[in-house]
């Protein structure tokens, strides 16, 4: 859902195939995911995800091996160095290993599919990720989140729980996102039992098949939704709540789902909007200038309807190019765009 | 007897459909020029490895890729690479993966530079044997720059070794345009099944491209004698009629100076020219 840009900047900010697919198989927290391709297309990633990882909440280093291809395995074919790659990582006894692929393994014809049918005591699942093959970040992200919903099962759960599905790792926001949707389901009195792919454990997936209700991060998602309702009969919210109205909808759509009253839970999101609106106040009438993060915003009419009741204008003189932008997710997700508009405004 | 001046080091090489006698023909070329004293480096790019074979009285001779392989780049001497074979032809086998995986191509490329980096690349003349299909860059790098100057398109009269060689003369074309090209067409060699207009046919299609026929090699049984002999014919049968032919190649070759890149042709045209010379 990145905005397009320039023609000439789009290639930045689409990506490789490869960073979308580890963004999802990194969060698998006891799986090791292998890119079986020369070690810089491992370097690149960790960096970025390590960085990403220190940014959200601590260091932790990806759990990330390269098959650390030569120009040896290149002449000679790489499958026996990926074979010993995965024996070495399975030695380790992690729960499951993800093999991705990489653009000089998929010239080559390696057959990464048939190494990984091998029996190693454990779930060997490759993951095509061969960037020069077209597709972009968010293709390795929808691919690997179908590679895993492959693998769910639907184990007895005794409560009724929610499964969030396809949350962006790399994002910006991605934890306030999330706690926005857990505070919104918990009015309901419903509980976010597996997060699909966030901090999971492999086991969990046995579980994602029996929720009550499927809450999708974005539209993009809505092929993995679907397969999981023919699957299990899981109905799904397609997308997470956009901005205010988004918040009170997406209430009352949990509930119909869920097949509970929203009345109350409506009733005290409508008052906490409200008292958010109220405590901006200060800023009723201003000019507030725009910064490149969140130039993007003013494409979206929640962010335009909560600019009309505070008589706020945009002032766009200095944002200069807009960056790729997510939309404001809830209550939450205003009240922190405020935020950075009155500090930018008594700046 | 030194019937050639020494001068700059010539690099030939030799491109054709697959089966069409290449080998036969590069290993028999080497000997001839061989037995007038030159130093010859005959390097065979095939991941077959048997290009120089009959020169090493059968013996497969380890390729650079087989010791890449076991022992990595680095300690390899240019003494376990080269192997001298008849008439002082020093002998190279690029060899190359297992078939059916890796990249026989980058092959090529890494044994080029290993050869490079051990000064290998040396002599009066190279004859680089290259694979039938320029089916990837990595087969065009005999053709690149610093190596051969001179290809030389080995065809019979058959329409489908015509068509290969029509297909490597657009490679040729494709390559001449880069900057610091130097290879380019120095002639059609004949090798003969003994069809009827033969001669003719592969002389109009070599003028059609822009080219000449600079040799015709009539099919013989002496070289099946001499390859179940395993030797070349030069060495198998000196005196005969076949090894006359070869040293008048080989005589022919050391004099050509001329090249020129290639017009090749569209594939109605060639068919045409077949249908013309085709003996009904």
């Amino acid at each position: 859902m990145n905005s397009k840009i320039l023609p000439s900047d789009l290639l930045r900010y689409e990506g490789c195939t490869l960073t979308g697919a580890l963004s999802v198989t990194m969060q698998v927290q006891d799986a090791v995911t292998v890119i079986h391709g020369p070690a810089g297309c491992a370097h690149h990633n960790f960096s970025l995800l390590h960085a990403t990882a220190a940014e959200q909440d601590g260091v932790r280093l990806p759990p990330l091996v390269p098959t650390g291809l030569l120009e040896n395995e290149i002449i000679f074919g790489g499958e026996e160095a990926l074979a010993r790659t995965l024996r070495r990582v399975a030695d380790d006894g992690p729960a499951a290993i993800f093999v991705l692929s990489t653009c000089i393994t998929e010239t080559i014809g390696d057959d990464v599919e048939s190494v990984c049918a091998c029996d190693l005591g454990l779930p060997v699942i490759p993951v095509p990720t061969a960037g020069f093959l077209g597709g972009a970040f968010s293709d390795g992200l929808n691919m690997a989140l179908t590679t895993l919903a492959t693998r769910v099962g639907n184990d007895d759960v005794q409560e009724r729980t929610v499964t969030v599905i396809g949350e962006k790792n790399l994002e910006f926001e991605v934890e306030e996102n999330f706690a926005e949707v857990e505070r919104l389901l918990g009015l309901l009195g419903v509980r976010v039992d597996v997060r699909f792919v966030r901090k999971m454990r492999f086991a969990d997936l046995a579980r994602v098949g029996s929720s009550s209700l499927n809450i999708l991060r974005g539209p993009d998602l809505i092929p993995i939704g679907e397969a999981l309702k023919r699957r299990f009969g899981t109905p799904y919210i397609d997308s997470f709540p956009i901005g205010l109205e988004g918040g009170v909808t997406f209430l009352r759509e949990a509930a119909a789902s869920l097949g509970i009253s929203s009345e109350r839970a409506v009733e005290t999101e409508t008052a906490q909007q409200a008292e958010m609106l109220s405590s901006f106040a200060d800023m009723r009438g201003a000019a507030v200038s725009l910064d490149p993060l969140t130039l993007g915003s003013l494409e979206y009419a929640p962010v335009r309807r909560v600019m009309a009741a505070l008589d706020l204008k945009a002032d766009t003189g200095d944002a200069g190019l807009s960056l790729p932008y997510s939309p404001p997710v809830g209550t939450a997700g205003i009240r922190r765009l405020l935020h950075r508009w009155r500090r930018r405004t008594h700046a | 007897m030194h019937a050639y001046r020494k001068a700059e080091m010539k690099q030939i090489a030799l491109y054709g459909k697959g089966g069409i006698g290449k080998s036969t023909t590069s290993a028999n070329l080497s000997a001839a020029l061989g037995e007038t004293g030159l130093d010859i480096l005959q390097i065979g790019c095939d991941p077959k490895h048997d290009s120089t074979r009959m020169l090493m009285h059968g013996a497969w001779i380890p390729t650079v890729l087989d010791l890449v392989r076991e022992r990595g780049d680095a300690g390899i001497a240019t003494d376990e690479v080269v192997f001298r074979g008849y008439a002082g032809v020093r002998c190279v086998e690029a060899g190359g993966p297992e078939p059916g995986i890796g990249c026989a191509g980058r092959g090529i490329i890494a044994t080029f530079q290993l050869l490079e980096r051990l000064g290998a690349l040396d002599g009066d003349v190279i004859v680089y044997d290259v694979l039938g299909d320029v089916v990837c860059g990595g087969f065009a790098m005999p053709m690149r720059e610093g190596y051969a100057r001179e290809v030389y398109l080995i065809t019979s009269g058959e329409l489908m070794s015509l068509y290969a060689a029509n297909n490597i003369a657009k490679a040729i074309v494709r390559l001449s345009k880069r900057s610091r090209q130097t290879c380019a067409l120095a002639g059609v060699i004949c090798n003969a099944k003994n069809m009827d207009g033969e001669e003719e046919l592969v002389r109009e299609f070599s003028s059609r491209i822009n080219s000449t026929m600079v040799a015709y090699i009539p099919r013989s049984r002496t070289v099946t004698l001499a390859e179940l002999n395993r030797q070349t014919v030069m060495e198998y049968a000196p005196g005969s009629e076949q090894a006359g032919v070869y040293r008048r190649l080989a005589g022919d070759i050391m004099k050509n100076n001329r090249t020129s890149i290639p017009t090749p042709l569209e594939i109605d045209e060639l068919e045409n020219l077949a249908l013309r010379f085709a003996q009904v």
